[in-house]
């Protein structure tokens, strides 16, 4: 595994520099358990100080260290980003895979609902979910919203290539010498959508950091937990930029578009591990 | 005689769809029966679509909706238990298969997971069969690739990385390491040069010298047929048209379709000019009346027009549903 990563590494840059940005990202994110400061406590250092020796991302308008402020924000967005594809995942595996192997009614029944998920329009959606919840509102329950809402498109490719597994010698003969449904599942068919699975497992961090991002700037999540949208938007709610104070907005934004393009290099570049064909196909070459 | 391993008698398998109210019936399988006895090698040839993998579908029950099968029964003899496979329940049904009756698949250069390394395909097809502990299991597999000699090293390759015959033996070898009494092969040479098919025949040998194993071979190539097997039942329209004993079949074959599958043969020497038979297989949601071979036969008289002949046996342990098997003349 290891050397498998160090050998893509010198061949592939794109995974190079996937890998180094998601590294400075992650590190810098790890930072926060060193933070001398609690992320909800404002007024600790003097507000709008520019960056500086002292304070090298400088200070928030709410006497912030904007340094170690953005190490929990990015923390809390990298770990957002992560629950929504995890969750999101199992369940577009397990209605994918179900779907394409069983076929017929349960396929008919499984695709309908995901269609129903494909099309309903999800932002205003969250919205709503927004004032329903109102207090009562966390991260966690966003994650799990989203999740819900974000696994329609995966599941649907997932099926498709359930579909043609089923036909497959292997899947009959593992049949015919009695394996089970769930280990043909899990056994035969799962190793070979994972490729598939790993590359969108990455356009979906993207994704959920996206709109998540989107929704915590115009304040509809639960603003009380620091995240790189909930730091723009109190940015907003200061008017930074009218104030001078660029470097509360420039820092997050700097610092989630690295992430975002770390994961999409990850993801462009990815299926060269998972998958043994086009791997092995290169190393002959 | 001794008990034969497996018995068909009477087997019926129609395709039964029936989608807008339109039912439809492809009569696949039609009143088949057969017998092969311990460690014998039974050859099943026929064109295209004549039913040949619908008949070991069904002899494996691997068979799944629109086929159903309608009636007659198959009965296998194991060493230790008999079963009668349409009538099992499920339990004891992956209780035989793999271990007792195994199956390698039509196209089987694809029976192997292309993502998963061969080793793991042998866990999951053969390990719960074995039942041993897996350092045990693994050392039983690795000495069952050495007496079919290919190398222990394909364990850890992934399948594209054989060659087709390469994986085609593995296949074999996958489908033989619980040393089952009764193997499927379905057209295993097809796909490969003669070269390969010469070390798969080898191999299949192999696998009934060491194991006492008895085959089901099918293949529509009457070469390999010459080549490998004992008896030779030959297809026709979803019946067994003849059968018997492969040197007498080839020399003195006594059903006009046999005959003339057998003269389309290249022979050393014979300059003649070979003459294809005219006409297409029968359309089996419709088939003919009588004998479903009339329409092509140059025998064909009123007789076989109207009625379907019966299997009769004309030699011993030669068997032919042709009404002029007497006229029938050798290749």
């Amino acid at each position: 595994m290891g050397r498998t990563v160090l050998e893509l590494m010198h061949r592939n840059r794109q995974f190079a520099a996937g890998v180094v940005l998601l590294a400075v990202v992650a590190a810098f994110a790890l930072l926060s358990f060193f933070s001398p400061y609690n992320p909800n406590d404002s007024f600790v250092v003097p507000p709008d100080v520019p960056p500086s020796w002292a304070y090298p991302m400088g200070t928030t308008s709410r006497g912030q260290d904007l340094f170690w402020l953005l190490t929990f924000s990015i923390r809390n967005t990298l770990l957002f980003g992560l629950t929504v594809a995890a969750i999101s995942r199992v369940l577009a595996l397990i209605i994918g895979l179900v779907a394409g192997y069983s076929g017929g009614l349960v396929d008919r029944a499984l695709m309908s609902i995901n269609d129903t998920f494909i099309v309903i329009p999800l932002f205003p959606i969250l919205v709503l979910f927004y004032f329903v919840m109102r207090d009562h509102m966390s991260w966690g329950l966003l994650a799990l919203m989203m999740a819900c809402l974000g696994w329609a498109y995966d599941a649907r490719l997932i099926r498709s290539v359930a579909l043609s597994l089923r036909t497959r010698e292997f899947t009959e003969t593992s049949i015919f010498s009695g394996m089970s449904t769930r280990r043909i599942l899990v056994e035969e068919h799962l190793p070979y959508v994972l490729p598939i699975v790993f590359s969108t497992t990455m356009n979906n961090i993207n994704w959920s950091i996206g709109l998540e991002v989107t929704l915590s700037v115009l304040g509809f999540t639960d603003i009380n937990t620091p995240t790189i949208g909930v730091l723009i938007y109190w940015a907003n709610q200061h008017t930074a930029l009218v104030a001078g104070v660029w470097w509360w907005i420039f820092f997050p934004v700097l610092l989630v578009v690295l992430a975002f393009i770390g994961f999409f290099l990850l993801a462009v570049s990815m299926n060269e591990y998972i998958d043994p064909r086009s791997r092995l196909g290169r190393s002959s070459n | 005689m001794t008990t034969p391993v497996l018995a068909v008698s009477g087997l019926r398998a129609y395709y039964r769809t029936s989608a807008f109210g339109v039912k439809r019936e492809v009569r696949a399988v039609d009143d088949v029966s057969l017998a092969i006895a311990p460690g014998e090698i039974y050859g099943l040839a026929g064109e295209s679509s004549c039913g040949k993998t619908t008949l070991i579908k069904t002899i494996a029950a691997a068979i799944q909706p629109p086929l159903e099968v309608l009636a007659g029964s198959v009965i296998f003899s194991f060493r230790d238990r008999t079963v009668d496979i349409h009538g099992a329940d499920r339990a004891a049904l992956r209780d035989i298969r793999w271990k007792h009756l195994s199956y390698i698949m039509q196209g089987s250069m694809n029976v192997l997971n292309p993502v998963r390394r061969v080793r793991a395909s042998f866990v999951d097809f053969a390990f719960r069969h074995i039942g041993r502990r897996m350092p045990e299991f693994l050392h039983i597999v690795r000495l069952h690739l050495e007496r079919l000699h290919l190398a222990p090293d394909v364990l850890e390759a992934y399948p594209h990385q054989l060659s087709g015959g390469m994986r085609q033996r593995v296949t074999i070898a996958l489908a033989t390491v619980c040393r089952p009494e009764f193997i499927i092969a379905d057209e295993p040479t097809t796909a490969l040069d003669v070269v390969v098919q010469k070390g798969v025949l080898a191999m299949i040998r192999d696998v009934r010298q060491e194991f006492g194993s008895s085959i089901i071979f099918v293949t529509h190539d009457m070469a390999v047929h010459a080549n490998l097997t004992d008896r030779l039942g030959i297809m026709y329209g979803g019946r067994l048209v003849e059968e018997g004993p492969t040197a007498a079949i080839f020399r003195t074959p006594r059903h006009p379709y046999t005959a003339h599958l057998i003269a389309s043969l290249p022979r050393l020497g014979d300059l003649r000019p070979k003459e294809g038979l005219g006409g297409a297989p029968p359309n089996l949601a419709d088939p003919p009346s009588g004998c479903r071979f009339h329409p092509r036969c140059p025998l064909a008289t009123g007789q076989c027009r109207r009625d379907a002949p019966a299997m009769v046996e004309i030699a011993p342990g030669h068997r032919t549903a042709c009404f002029h098997a007497d006229r029938v003349s050798p290749p």
